[in-house]
């Protein structure tokens, strides 16, 4: 049996999709069997993001009204084996799907993949409730400012209430020289109000916007410090136990020279 | 504000003091309830007495109570101690960094420069029709309720 984790956090923007899809391709990438599931009905973007937009032909909503078996929606990406996505509609709005046939769907979904991940869409409203319905696990997404610390405060609330308890936390965009000068939330300031489990800090980086934008996914390259801290996510997430990686940045000669003797 | 019964409804819990029996109405202060978690954005407490919170009181959360509030941890959020006109009403909180801070009507908002933190339990009370907040100090005569 499969394992339900819903990507949420509240305020729009702060990297929801990014970390989804990242998430998704790092343990596909480790050899699990994961189904991406797009619970933001009428304003899509994990296909995008996937670059599997064009190979669309049936979505969630399709499948929940029975216009289509499961199994046809379901698309497989171009790069990993084990990774699919269920796309969501985007003629549609929140209410085509009930909370109760998002629950039937997570249950169909658990008795063939490993890890079922679901992009919770902005909001507190229906679509989040729909994207909540069948999960067991959550993971909430938060930038260091303090609007979207506030969001996710409130939905951690609402989690508790949808019995999802204790999930985890993942840092999104740090710039450690900000926190530094004092200019930004620091990871701690963050803890401090939300109280729950970290799982991962991902830092700024330029790549990931050039990575989205090409439907790649940042976690399989191998050189990038975003994509070395959503392979750390991934690996928690399969239970291994990974220090928080240092985020000090190490600019100029002294990186160039450890990377020429080959130290990280 | 209104300090007649409410619904129960969605994040808001109430508790009213119905058990007390006839003629001791008046008791109201022994009428507390213990919250044994941290509040959050978005969750609020109106309780008909005295409220202690074994937690924090995150921004954007609320407490409104008719008798005293006390936070046993970080005081972030709004609190109304005294809601229906207790002017004897204190706030109490580990750390006190409220984004409003409401005691009967008087309604207070700290000072927009940075937060100095003291790293003591304070309390907020109404002194010369003005909330003051001071250290905590254990013993002596009971504050607020004594003058």
């Amino acid at each position: 049996m499969g394992e339900v984790i819903v990507v949420t956090s509240g305020k729009g923007g702060v990297g929801k999709t990014t970390t989804t899809a990242n998430i998704g391709a790092g343990l596909a990438s480790m050899g699990c069997k994961v189904a991406l599931v797009d619970a933001d009905i009428g304003l899509r973007n994990l296909d995008v993001v996937l670059g599997l937009e064009n190979r669309i032909v049936y979505d969630i909503v399709d499948v929940t009204s029975g216009n289509c078996r499961l199994r046809q929606a379901l698309i497989k990406d171009k790069r990993l084996e084990g990774l699919h996505l269920l796309p969501a509609a985007q003629t549609k709005d929140k209410t085509a799907v009930s909370p109760e046939q998002m629950r039937e769907l997570c249950g169909e979904l658990k008795k063939e993949f490993d890890y079922i991940i679901i992009d919770c869409p902005a909001g507190i409203e229906q679509g989040f409730r729909n994207a909540v319905a069948g999960a067991e696990k959550a993971v909430v997404v938060t930038t260091p400012e303090v609007s979207a610390v506030r969001d996710a405060d409130r939905i951690i609330g609402l989690l508790e209430a949808a019995g999802l308890y204790e999930p985890k936390l993942v840092i999104n965009r740090i710039r450690l020289k900000m926190v530094r000068q004092g200019d930004m939330m620091s990871i701690e300031d963050i803890i401090d109000i939300l109280a729950i489990d970290l799982l991962g800090v991902i830092p700024e980086d330029e790549l990931i916007v050039i990575t989205t934008n090409r439907g790649e996914a940042v976690v399989l390259d191998q050189n990038s410090r975003s994509g070395q801290a959503y392979r750390n996510i991934t690996r928690r997430i399969l239970g291994e136990e990974v220090p928080m990686v240092n985020l000090e940045e190490e600019d100029g000669f002294l990186k160039k020279l450890r990377k020429i003797i080959g130290l990280k | 504000m209104t300090c007649s019964k409410r619904d129960v409804r969605g994040e808001v819990i109430s508790g009213f003091a119905e058990g007390i029996p006839a003629g001791q109405e008046d008791l109201v202060d022994d009428n507390t309830i213990l919250v044994q978690r941290t509040l959050r954005s978005g969750q609020s407490i109106h309780y008909d007495g005295n409220v202690v919170i074994l937690g924090d009181l995150n921004p954007g959360s609320e407490v409104v109570a008719k008798g005293n509030v006390i936070i046993m941890g970080v005081l972030r959020g709004v609190v109304h101690a005294g809601a229906c006109g207790d002017e004897n009403a204190v706030v109490m909180a580990f750390r006190l960094q409220p984004t409003q801070l409401r005691i009967a009507n008087h309604i207070t908002r700290p000072p927009d420069d940075e937060p100095e933190d003291t790293g003591q339990p304070e309390m907020a009370r109404i002194k010369d029709g003005v909330v003051t907040i001071e250290a905590f100090q254990t013993g002596g005569e009971r504050q607020g309720k004594a003058n």
